[in-house]
């Protein structure tokens, strides 16, 4: 295939508005994919990903497409849809010459759309802007396209409009894709360079590469070598997606496909990393790699101890195909052995969390999320915290820095009250506002990431009663004061339950924690106090009252069944609970610290 | 030496907590059903002497004189030892000189009377259909004619109830001068009146704080406190009801009952057709020594002098210690060893499950 009848394209937007959908009948108008094969959401192949409706991991399909008479190749990427994964996202988009931006006709600009729109910017991306689901009853497409023109600058013409449900106006988009988005650049002569944006892990062939030929091309028979991480690997195969697995003698400049080449772990492909050939090495990588950085890190540990080995199992297979997953063994007073485990973000946490659970039926213990916090020391020594245990005494601390992020906040005007009033309280600082139109306006603050690890989405969720959408950008670290607080139960430190928190807002989280705990754990033979400690002093405390009646008063006529179900089924629940010292703790204990109600 | 449970489930008016094993009664059916149970014994019952003898309900007194008349004469058939104990339950309401008289004859040496409260209010919220004075009557009529060894089933756990209501009824049982008294708090099951008109329990904190009341009220008043709900005056324990709490052995007999002979325990249907058409079991099942250590952990620690651990030993050829994980009750105080003995603190016996819970799962 000419380079010039290739076009290479993205498909992003806001969550729900329908991205996944319009793949499909992409696939499914340029037949690559019968309408008899075609699953919903083909793309999405993970069960977790299709009940989210979010796309996890990436993948690129080729499609044949007639235009003009002339036979053109599309290679269409999936990216992921969530801000947890913007790296991925962004490499998937150095991929493409072009994006459709697709935008819900019935809920216009989100969040996301912006975040999503502003990569594909960065990267020269020629957008397509498609306002999707206009089959809609409630759809208003004026208001969408004035959206689309007044914030985002395109014009009337530019807009395409399609119904992914009713197959409408998907010709008119792949037309547009062939006549607006370049062919690819670059040179099939250069020295090879082919970028990395994904890769996926197959239990007989290793770690397989996604990758777009920048530069040159790649044989089978090649030996190729990774310019960030200099590995070498001869190449076992290679060739494209239709979306099956098509083997192919090579892949040249402007293609997208896969490399097989016998890599044993996934964690040894690095997503934006630049491929050329051992023996003939490009001058230079191309641009944007940077390295996997997990943000949240949270311990996990099994709620049946014995279970630790399966755990570790479970992570390693993760892992397999999941290089951004990190963990390393972690032992905790209160849980006994786990591991301390760096996630993108908190989305990836729960995703994580929820396989291992249900994939591998290990019931868990997650302790609360933490950021990562840069300390500098009395002595001048510089350490990375990212965990509350791991947080030295005070006085040997000089300085505590921490992760802020900025938002983007999407909200009818009518919100604007309560959006600031949580940002405050969040100890967030207010940057600006911008008015998308006269009733929605995006605004903006840096707020601590640490903070929107707590609670941010539920209560930004119910104090817009839905309305909200929300995305975040990391941009740096600021000096805060933070403490750790530990909570007691019975007198003694429960390591899983300590949390670092901003000086001035202890006092208060102190009391909700203490307050929550003591809805949550059960009454025991003993009355248990709990408190919130900063240092030795103690800030908050409450007791769990001691158990008053857990009784069969009558056993009647000589049934003793009754009783023995009785006490079978309250053994039941006690197998899932957690063991602290005395004091028996719901697993939910470790996470309720996160989800406080206001009160 | 074994036991007998006879049930008979009729009942001329059903109350408001009650979901046990119930019918309204009917002439036609009583005869029938003594007819069946008749057969039922005599099919199973294999001639040993027997101790106890337990008869209840339903309201066994709701049955008329010709009806009781024939019911003894099936007892008969049982071979008693010297001192057995012979018990039947009555209501108040349908009890009289004549039937008294009759249960004499018969040898009944004991009677549990349901009474559960003395006060108008709370007994119309159980819906029980009778007086005070019909109680206090009934107890002196009993008395005169030579049945002094009584029981009254009392209740409380009540929502409606009060210290106050409490007092007063703890002030009429202490000039009843009766013999042994179980004091149940309510337990609220599904299929009962008060289910279906959403009853509100009782706080936990109360209920406790109701229950010491009574335990203190009735030591005050010469009641040694021996089972979690029961109390006697020296020498009047319920040996019945010891049976099942020394998780030894007794038959069941009759719709619904439930046995435990030679290693087995078994279920009666609880279907009044099946019964009366000669259907009887409903299930059975024998029991391992396992089960059966974990059953006198049961039930032996309701009592609050708890397990002998001699005759554990002598029952089971191990020591109850390497079984179950006492000891950790035992450092904790909420298990007590005297040296002969291991029983539950009584501080912590209407915690109970709470131990009985880890001890069981300690045996596994």
């Amino acid at each position: 295939m000419k380079q010039d009848k290739i076009r290479n394209f993205s498909i992003i937007a806001h969550i729900d508005h329908g991205k996944s959908t319009l793949a499909d009948r992409i696939l499914e108008s340029t037949g690559t994919v019968s309408q008899r094969e075609m699953k919903e959401q083909l793309l999405d192949s993970m069960d977790l990903e299709r009940e989210r409706g979010i796309t996890i991991k990436l993948n690129a399909v080729q499609l044949n497409y007639k235009y003009n008479n002339e036979d053109y190749v599309l290679h269409l990427i999936d990216t992921p849809g969530h801000v947890d994964f913007t790296y991925e996202v962004s490499r998937s988009l150095a991929a493409c010459e072009g994006a459709l931006l697709v935008v819900d006709a019935a809920q216009g600009i989100e969040a996301q759309t912006l975040a999503n729109l502003y990569l594909a910017m960065e990267n020269d991306l020629t957008i397509i802007p498609v306002i999707n689901k206009i089959d809609l009853p409630n759809a208003d497409i004026e208001k969408v396209k004035r959206e689309l023109k007044d914030t985002l600058g395109f014009d009337e013409d530019e807009i395409i409009l399609t119904s992914a449900k009713t197959g409408e106006g998907i010709k008119e988009l792949l037309d547009a894709i062939v006549e607006r988005i370049e062919p690819p650049k670059g040179n099939i002569n250069n020295k090879t360079r082919a970028l990395i944006f994904d890769s996926v892990f197959d239990p007989y062939r290793g770690a397989i590469m996604l990758v777009r030929i920048m530069d040159g091309k790649i044989s089978s028979r090649d030996k190729i070598k990774m310019m960030n991480t200099k590995a070498s690997y001869d190449v076992v195969e290679l060739g494209i997606n239709s979306p099956k697995e098509v083997k192919k003698e090579s892949l040249v400049c402007g293609e997208v496909g896969w490399i097989s080449a016998s890599i044993k772990s996934i964690s040894d492909v690095k997503v934006g990393d630049t491929i050329t050939l051992d023996n003939n090495e490009a001058d230079e990588a191309l641009p944007g790699y940077q390295p996997m950085k997990p943000m949240v890190f949270c311990g996990i540990y099994p709620i049946e101890s014995n279970k630790y080995t399966l755990l570790r199992d479970a992570l390693d297979k993760l892992k397999l195909n999941d290089a951004s997953l990190i963990y390393e063994p972690e032992t905790s007073e209160a849980l006994g052995f786990g591991y301390r485990c760096g996630f993108l973000g908190l989305l990836h946490l729960e995703i994580i969390q929820e396989r291992i659970e249900r994939e591998f039926k290990i019931d868990l213990i997650a302790t609360s999320p933490s950021v990562i916090y840069n300390v500098t020391l009395t002595n001048g020594q510089k350490i990375v915290v990212d965990s509350p245990t791991k947080l030295p005494e005070k006085q040997k601390i000089a300085l505590i820095e921490e992760p802020y992020i900025k938002t983007n906040i999407f909200v009818p005007t009518e919100y604007i009250g309560p959006v600031m009033e949580l940002c405050q309280d969040k100890r967030g600082n207010y940057i600006n506002m911008d008015y998308i139109d006269k009733t929605r306006v995006n605004i903006h603050y840096e707020i601590p990431l640490s903070e929107i690890v707590y609670d941010f989405f539920d209560r930004l969720k119910s104090s817009t009663k839905g309305y909200a959408s929300f995305d975040y950008e990391i941009v740096g670290y600021k000096p805060s004061d933070l403490v750790r607080m530990d909570i007691l139960l019975n007198g003694e430190i429960v390591d899983a339950l300590s949390i670092i928190v901003h000086k001035d807002f202890a006092y208060v989280r102190g009391k909700k924690v203490v307050e929550k705990l003591r809805e949550i754990i059960p009454r025991q033979m003993f009355e248990v106090p709990i408190q919130a400690t900063i240092g030795n002093k103690v800030i908050a405390r409450t007791d769990i009252k001691a158990m008053r009646k857990n009784v069969l008063a009558k056993c009647y006529g000589g049934d003793i069944t009754r009783k023995r179900k009785l006490l079978e089924k309250q053994k039941e629940g006690k197998k899932k609970m957690k063991m602290i010292g005395s004091v028996e703790i719901p697993s939910e204990a470790f996470l309720s610290v996160l989800s406080m109600d206001e009160k | 030496m074994k036991s007998v449970y006879i049930h008979i489930p009729f009942c001329d008016n059903i109350c408001s907590y009650c979901d046990f094993n119930k019918f309204y009664y009917n002439q036609n059916l009583v005869d029938e059903y003594l007819n069946s149970l008749k057969n039922e014994i005599k099919t199973f019952y294999t001639g040993e002497l027997i101790n106890t003898i337990y008869i209840g309900g339903g309201t066994p007194s709701s049955l008329t004189i010709k009806q009781l008349e024939k019911l003894f004469n099936i007892i008969n058939i049982f071979n008693k030892s010297d001192d057995f104990e012979f018990t039947i339950e009555c209501n108040p309401e349908n009890m009289n000189v004549e039937k008294i008289n009759l249960l004499k004859e018969n040898n009944v040496n004991r009677v549990s009377i349901g009474v559960q409260s003395f006060n108008k209010n709370i007994l119309k919220l159980l819906n029980r259909k009778h007086s005070k004075n019909q109680v206090i009557e009934l107890i002196n009529n009993l008395n005169d004619i030579g049945i002094n060894n009584i029981n009254i089933d009392m209740m409380f756990g009540i929502n409606i109830e009060n210290i106050k209501t409490l007092d007063e009824d703890l002030d009429i049982i202490s000039k009843l001068n009766i013999k042994h008294i179980s004091y149940y708090s309510l337990i609220l099951e599904e299929n009962t009146m008060l289910y279906i008109n959403k009853y509100i329990e009782q706080d936990e904190d109360t209920n406790f704080k109701h229950y010491e009341y009574i335990c203190n009220k009735l030591k005050e008043l010469g009641y040694n406190h021996y089972e979690i709900s029961n109390f006697s005056k020296k020498g009047y324990k319920s040996k019945h009801n010891l049976t099942y709490w020394n998780n030894n052995e007794y038959y069941g007999f009759g719709c619904g009952a439930h046995g435990f002979i030679n290693n087995i325990r078994y279920e009666n249907t609880r279907s009044l057709t099946k019964y009366i058409n000669k259907e009887y079991k409903l299930n059975s099942e024998e029991m391992t020594k396992k089960i059966n250590m974990e059953n006198e952990i049961m039930l032996g620690l309701r009592k609050l002098s708890g397990i002998n651990k001699n005759d554990f030993y002598k029952k089971y050829n191990i020591d109850i210690y390497e079984i179950f994980s006492i000891k950790k009750y035992i450092n904790n105080k909420t298990m007590i060893d005297d040296g002969n003995n291991v029983y539950i603190n009584p501080k912590y016996i209407y915690v109970s499950n709470e131990i009985l819970v880890g001890l069981l799962e300690s045996s596994e």
